[in-house]
């Protein structure tokens, strides 16, 4: 490794880094627009709608059950789970997993292939282009010396273990922008814009959701509450408040 | 429901912008986050940032929200060209948004013409029907034309689904009262209980529609919320105060000759004490009224 300093042309400058930038930004904005275009609307499911307020009602229910009288809650606590046809109660075969219930509709399939295919398009081609013309030389160097664990990181496409880690290659700084304008886009597209790939990926994985498995967890935790009324208890405390007014 | 805090912050911003020192934008806001109702306000304070290109510019998206904001204050008021103006503009803008078919839904309503207003918002539902906004919306319909089983119906229907809305169950609660449908209605403060078991009003209300009811049973309850109603606040609830003694009243009426089972007679002493010292405080010509009256039900000597 030579003490000498790799001066870099201005024309990459101009040529290359402004533009890769540039165009990175573009592209994202364009994303943004065309899959705001291409977002449907998706009526949500009565039933899905309904199994979720069910299941919060039945805790509020646990939670507050010793505030009303027995009376009370025993036939509400019949509603929710008697095996005829408690609202907790889930039937035998009902139970559809999740994921069957997924590729039966078709159109959450293809919503899911649209929002992939907005995603994973742009990308491709990006890629395809920065490789085709500015892959293979440094691109820009970054005032700060780093180790050489960072090789991989900035200097992909590389291939010399003699050059200072500080210099980024140029398919490095297209990863760079990649992954580091979600900051810009969120400034200029404003807090919850579409391109925001990481929140994404959290949905997706949230599609293991299954609501007949809450409800039932729920229809035990009710069906082994013990009812204990707070209420009368409230009588001495009231009494209690009182003497220290009264006195 | 807004609290003591917010409501003076509220006050003091009005005033502020009453006397022309600004923060009109800051009034709305806060109008809007607490959703008070102070159309008369918002519709001065609103109407000059809409007039003004300037103004309007400045505040960016929240523009079409403050165009929505003042449309509703509009239509409070009576103000019909107004709320029209701001409709047509928001329509312009988005078109087929289910947000300004609402809006001009309840123009209709402000208008009176119900039947329109109606077609409205039945086209809504159509595309959407689990539109928790235009539901209630016809609830509040059917209310203003007085045709209150409809409303319950219509409540119903709603909680049928959006169990956990519990704005909804507590207007539900308050038409039953209103019609006099007690069992129901105490079904609804239960929910209201349940949900939020600390706050003393539901148990006021719930204690109030059981001692309504009448009966050996539901007075004694309705006497334990009475007393949870003055535990919650300290004492401070004349109205709950006057409940423990009416229902230890009616309570000494029913179990006369039977077999009484030999309840604290403390609560209810102590709560007539209580009034007194309360009455004696602020109300001092009142003191023997309310003497006459407790002695009569021989809760003091």
């Amino acid at each position: 490794m030579s003490g000498e300093d790799l001066v870099l042309d201005t024309a990459i400058r101009d040529w290359v880094l402004i533009p890769l930038s540039v165009v990175m930004v573009l592209i994202g904005v364009l994303r943004y627009f065309v899959s705001k275009l291409m977002r449907s609307y998706q009526a949500p499911d009565q039933k899905v709608v309904r199994d979720g307020q069910v299941i919060l009602r039945a805790g509020h229910l646990r939670a507050g059950a010793n505030f009303i009288p027995p009376k009370t809650f025993y036939s509400r606590r019949t509603y929710f789970t008697n095996e005829e046809n408690g609202i907790l109660h889930v039937p035998k075969g009902q139970a559809q997993n999740a994921q069957a219930q997924m590729f039966s509709d078709p159109n959450m399939a293809v919503d899911m292939m649209k929002k992939n295919l907005s995603m994973i398009i742009p990308q491709t081609l990006t890629f395809a282009w920065v490789n085709f013309f500015f892959s293979g030389f440094v691109a820009a160097k970054i005032p700060f010396p780093l180790t050489q664990r960072f090789r991989s990181m900035l200097q992909n496409g590389i291939d010399l273990s003699t050059v200072d880690v500080s210099y980024v290659s140029s398919r490095s700084w297209y990863f760079l922008n990649l992954f580091g304008l979600r900051g810009l886009f969120s400034l200029i597209l404003g807090e919850e814009n579409a391109t925001d790939d990481a929140q994404r990926m959290m949905q997706m994985s949230g599609f293991g959701f299954d609501p007949a498995k809450n409800l039932s967890a729920e229809k035990d935790s009710i069906d082994i509450l013990q009812h204990d009324w707070a209420l009368p208890k409230f009588e001495k405390r009231a009494e209690a408040v009182l003497r220290r007014i009264v006195s | 429901m807004v609290g003591a805090a917010e409501e003076v912050h509220l006050n003091r911003l009005e005033s502020q912008v009453e006397n022309g020192g600004g923060g009109a934008w800051e009034y709305l806001c806060l109008a809007r986050k607490l959703k008070v109702r102070r159309s008369d306000k918002v519709l001065k304070f609103g109407l000059p940032i809409l007039n003004d290109p300037r103004a309007r510019s400045k505040l960016g998206g929240e523009e079409w929200t403050l165009y929505e904001q003042v449309a509703i204050a509009a239509m409070d008021c009576q103000q019909i060209d107004i709320a029209k103006d701001c409709i047509t503009t928001l329509l312009k803008r988005f078109p087929g948004s289910t947000r300004v078919g609402r809006l001009n839904g309840m123009l209709s309503e402000a208008k009176g013409e119900f039947a329109e207003a109606e077609r409205v918002y039945e086209q809504i539902l159509e595309k959407n029907p689990l539109d928790q906004a235009i539901q209630k919306r016809k609830v509040a319909m059917a209310k203003a034309r007085g045709d209150l089983s409809a409303a319950v119906e219509l409540l119903n229907k709603y909680l049928e689904i959006f169990m956990a809305d519990y704005d909804a169950w507590r207007e539900l609660a308050e038409i039953y009262v209103s019609q006099q449908m007690y069992k129901q209605a105490a079904f609804c403060y239960e929910e209201l209980i349940l949900f939020q078991p600390t706050v003393p009003l539901y148990h006021l209300a719930y204690a109030e529609v059981l001692y309504t009811m009448g009966g050996l049973e539901n007075l004694q309850t309705a006497k334990k919320y009475y007393a949870s109603t003055i535990d919650l606040t300290g004492g401070q609830n004349t109205r709950a105060l006057y409940g423990v003694c009416m229902c230890a009243f009616a309570i000494s009426q029913l179990a006369k000759g039977r077999s009484k089972e030999q309840e604290s007679a403390d609560l209810q002493s102590l709560a007539a004490e209580a009034l007194l010292k309360e009455y004696k405080q602020r109300a001092p010509d009142k003191v023997a009224i309310l003497t006459a009256t407790l002695r009569g039900m021989k809760l003091i000597s």
